[in-house]
């Protein structure tokens, strides 16, 4: 295991000197933090089009361990895009994606989790006629038995059982584990979501707007779940969010991104000030913050 | 008065403990019963009447179980079975008779290599097909099929007898046939061949199942709700369709080598799309969400089959009518029917009826009696 790592590690320093030094040539980084040797999650120069339409332009993205990174941007702006590039379900156009210090860029999609890399997704995406438990049992099965198993002779119940009730503990999803997925409410769902990306035991956790569609009680408990797995279970988080209160008050730093490049990023307070993310994205919202 | 008490408890826990042990193996006891009940329900005189049909039925239900693991439970629509039965039929009836200077092999042995081939390609037609999308899966396994039958019809080195089939010395040596009979002799011993047909179905069935409740078969119900999820969850949905297509193949293969035995040869019209179609047709009709659907859909196929054919006359008491020529076209009324329970829901078929059926029942039964 560590062999395979030392030898990711020497293949990354091989080609990330060159890579950094176009980088540096072409544009200014507008993520200081970027060394994809030591950042838990970077990317370098992550390209992504549609025919003509660029929906991510090169962004340089690096996330410290143990960070909470919120991404923030107009609608279009191609957050979910990035999250899509990042995790492999689009394969990127330009660039590369690192784990920690890893080059992931040709790791097929299902490889991702079991590397440490998770997703909640925007839309609720669940296993609907599953039961909320078989839901995140399966996932704790996978990230068990690896990503293909001939698992025939045992049955499943006697699989990541425990574990998938505790991780419905850790989120906070009260309804009966036998509840099926499809009829949990809108909030229960994207609690499950977050629960089956914690399954797959990550070490970098990327949430889709984990609070959209909840009520201020349910986005605040969220809003402390987030918090709570960055500092309780020591993962990083990358957060898409559109609720400013919940942004401001858990990020460690933003990051804006508009028209799929990435414009600024820095801590709270710096972003609130910086010009050129007033003009893109906050616009009115000026006096609001 | 404490004693009393005591008794009473432990009478309750064995009871539960009984129910709990049923609960847990409710599909091995159902599979038993469908066994045991099968040849006496149909051989009644209000129904059919005979029984030499209960053995095809068997053979059928473990042929539409495996493509239902395919549909079903992995949710791969392969509108090419027939050819996976056609393997197994095929490869029994040609080793057995060591025609056209084939090697003369035993039974087992030569539905060995049946199974075998169809797990070939059905691995191989998989690694080709499983994610081109279903349309795609539907029609290429359909082609591939007909390339089968085209290729049996051409029949290659007198081997598979072109129209004809595959039809002299098919008879494995421990099975005998006396009077239309199957017989299966053991050494001295000679078994009906219901019972081994029956043997054959209770440990394929078993499989299935284990399959079904296994770690394995989750995924592939993970794959089949959500395939997008299911990979980003980290699952290998690629490999999990090829090998339930393997699995599936390798069953259908066992069933056709066991049909060849009941039908006495392996025939053509048993690769044709009409096959591939009836299975859906029957799996659909049980209810493809349901390990018990297949059973259900494969039973009341064949017995509307034959019992429609042979009905003739209605009686109703004070006059009877004369049904046998509406009857014969007995495939509109299971169309019909078809028709309705798709329309209705797709995916429940009659054992999801049944099972709500009997359900509401018990509840409405508790109602009354509380």
């Amino acid at each position: 295991m560590s062999d395979t790592a030392d030898t990711a590690t020497e293949t990354t320093d091989d080609v990330e000197p060159t890579d950094a030094g176009r980088e540096a040539d072409t544009m200014p980084s507008p993520d200081p933090a970027v060394d994809p040797t030591t950042a838990a999650l970077a990317t370098d120069g992550l390209r992504r089009t549609f025919g003509e339409v660029t929906a991510v332009d090169r962004v340089s993205l690096g996330v410290e361990r143990g960070e909470l990174r919120a991404i923030i941007g107009p609608n279009g702006a191609g957050k979910t895009t990035l999250f899509n590039t990042i995790m492999g379900t689009l394969p990127p156009t330009d660039g590369r994606v690192f784990l920690d210090g890893q080059d992931v860029t040709e790791r097929d999609e299902h490889e991702r989790p079991h590397l440490g890399l998770a997703r909640s997704f925007q839309s609720n995406e669940l296993f609907e006629e599953q039961t909320v438990l078989e839901n995140v049992r399966v996932v704790v099965q996978t990230s068990r038995r690896g990503a293909f198993s001939f698992d025939l002779f045992r049955d499943h119940r006697s699989v990541g059982r425990e574990r998938a009730l505790e991780l419905l503990d850790t989120v906070g999803l009260d309804a009966p584990p036998s509840t099926l997925a499809k009829n949990l409410s809108h909030g229960d769902q994207r609690r499950l979501g977050i629960a089956m990306a914690l399954a797959t035991e990550p070490e970098v956790l990327l949430l889709d707007e984990p609070t959209s569609g909840m009520s201020p009680g349910a986005t605040t408990a969220t809003a402390n779940l987030i918090e709570e797995i960055r500092d309780e279970l020591g993962l990083t988080v990358v957060l898409i969010e559109h609720d400013m209160d919940v942004v401001l008050s858990i990020s460690d730093r933003i990051s804006v991104l508009n028209r799929g490049s990435l414009i600024a990023t820095g801590p709270p307070e710096e972003i609130q000030a910086n010009d050129a993310v007033q003009d893109a994205y906050l616009g009115g919202m000026r006096e609001e913050l | 008065m404490s004693g009393e008490t005591a008794t009473g408890g432990g009478s309750t826990e064995t009871l539960d403990r009984a129910r709990s042990l049923l609960g847990r193996y409710r599909v091995p006891v159902g599979l038993v019963l469908v066994v045991v009940l099968l040849r006496p329900v149909i051989s009644n005189p209000l129904l059919l009447g005979y029984e030499a049909v209960a053995a095809t039925i068997l053979i059928w239900m473990v042929f539409v179980a495996a493509f239902n693991l395919l549909f079903g439970y992995a949710g791969l629509l392969s509108f090419g079975h027939a050819m996976f039965l056609g393997f197994g039929m095929y490869a029994a009836a040609i080793g057995v008779s060591g025609r056209a200077g084939a090697p003369q092999l035993p039974f087992p042995v030569a539905a060995a290599i049946g199974i075998a081939v169809a797990a070939t390609v059905g691995y191989l037609l998989g690694r080709l097909t499983v994610e081109k999308g279903e349309i795609y899966f539907a029609f290429l396994t359909l082609a591939v099929a007909q390339a089968v039958e085209f290729t049996a019809n051409r029949n290659p080195l007198n081997l598979t007898g072109g129209s004809n089939g595959v039809t002299q010395n098919v008879l494995p040596g421990f099975v005998e046939s006396t009077r239309g009979q199957l017989v299966v002799v053991f050494g001295g011993l000679e078994v009906d061949w219901y019972w081994f047909v029956s043997a054959v179905f209770l440990v394929s069935m078993l499989a299935l199942w284990q399959i079904v409740r296994s770690p394995f078969g989750r995924s592939l119900v993970a794959i089949r709700e959500n395939g997008d999820l299911a990979r980003a969850m980290g699952i290998d949905t690629t490999r999990y369709k090829v090998q339930a297509f393997t699995i599936s193949a390798a069953f259908s293969a066992l069933a056709g080598s066991v049909l060849m035995v009941d039908r006495y040869g392996a025939s053509q019209e048993t690769l044709s799309v009409i096959t591939s179609g009836d299975t859906v047709l029957m799996a659909v009709l049980g209810g493809v969400r349901y390990f018990f659907g297949p059973i259900a859909g494969v039973f009341v196929w064949q017995f509307a089959e034959e019992f429609l054919n042979e009905f003739e006359v209605l009686h109703l008491g004070f006059t009877s009518v004369d049904l046998s020529g509406v009857l014969t076209h007995w495939q509109f009324f299971l169309g019909a029917l078809f028709v309705v329970l798709v329309v209705v829901a797709p995916l429940e078929g009659i054992w999801g009826y049944l099972r709500d059926w009997v359900r509401d029942l018990y509840v409405r039964l508790k109602g009354v009696a509380e």
